[in-house]
């Protein structure tokens, strides 16, 4: 069955159609709260809040974006307000353009991205790199560069101007290509 | 996905300056990176980091799927 008719029937009161949106969305909106969240029962929770907030509000959503748009939204919200509620934790800043782009370290990556998958090591790098990224950042580059957003749905999901959407992006690549460059490069 | 190719960096680049692939900026971008090594070096690693966070996702378990029908009140 097509998404459009699913949610015609849910919002109709199906509780079968309801069950299969949920289904179709589980593992998108479980992947992306974890990689913005950065805690398994962070994302768990958030997960479940975002689908309470669908079965909630379905009836007032009209289809004129994506169902998966209005998903992601919800969950960037929920983790944003998660991680200012924290603010304890110090994220690195990554106002300096010069530290950003350096080209100091230019030996060529042993790991290869097609490992990523059976390597526990740079798994934990990956995590690690992710973790100093500001939440707001973290975001951007996840929305745009991981989930395959365009900048157009990127900056209405995060409420930004479509510039600040690219200057964000750029910034976030740059750092975490650096953060990973400490550690690939001489492996 | 496929691996990105020079034209999917240059489209990168000059989306993020705002320009589009023909512009006089992009071309003499790309008559840079051309001849320069070390972009070159610093655009693939900037590829790989994308691709390694493309790659590295989390299943969801059956115990997580299963809390979540429950908590909804769609389990059957």
């Amino acid at each position: 069955m097509e998404e459009k008719e699913l949610i015609e029937k849910a919002q109709k009161g199906d509780r079968k159609a309801l069950t299969e949106l949920v289904k179709m969305y589980e593992q998108t909106v479980y992947n992306f709260s974890f990689k913005i969240c950065r805690n398994k029962e962070r994302a768990e929770h958030t997960m479940q809040e975002t689908f309470l907030s669908m079965v909630k509000n379905l009836h007032q959503f009209s289809g004129d974006s994506k169902l998966s748009t209005w998903l992601y939204r919800v969950v960037a919200n929920h983790c944003l307000m998660l991680a200012r509620s924290e603010s304890k934790y110090g994220f690195t800043s990554i106002d300096d353009d010069e530290a950003l782009i350096d080209e100091k370290n230019l030996a060529d990556w042993k790991v290869t991205p097609e490992h990523v998958t059976e390597n526990n090591e740079l798994k934990k790098i990956l995590d690690e790199a992710i973790q100093k990224l500001a939440p707001e950042y973290r975001v951007v580059f996840m929305l745009r560069d991981v989930e395959g957003l365009s900048t157009e749905e990127t900056a209405k999901i995060v409420e930004l101007s479509i510039p600040a959407v690219k200057s964000r992006l750029h910034r976030a690549r740059a750092f975490l290509r650096n953060e990973l460059n400490k550690r690939l490069a001489y492996e | 996905m496929n691996k990105p190719t020079c034209k999917d960096v240059m489209m990168h680049i000059c989306d993020n300056l705002g320009e589009e692939l023909n512009s006089p900026t992009c071309i003499e971008i790309k008559a840079h990176l051309e001849n320069c090594e070390n972009c070159q070096h610093f655009f693939k690693s900037v590829e790989d980091t994308i691709q390694f966070y493309r790659k590295y996702n989390i299943q969801i378990s059956e115990d997580v799927h299963n809390r979540l029908l429950e908590f909804l009140g769609l389990k059957e």
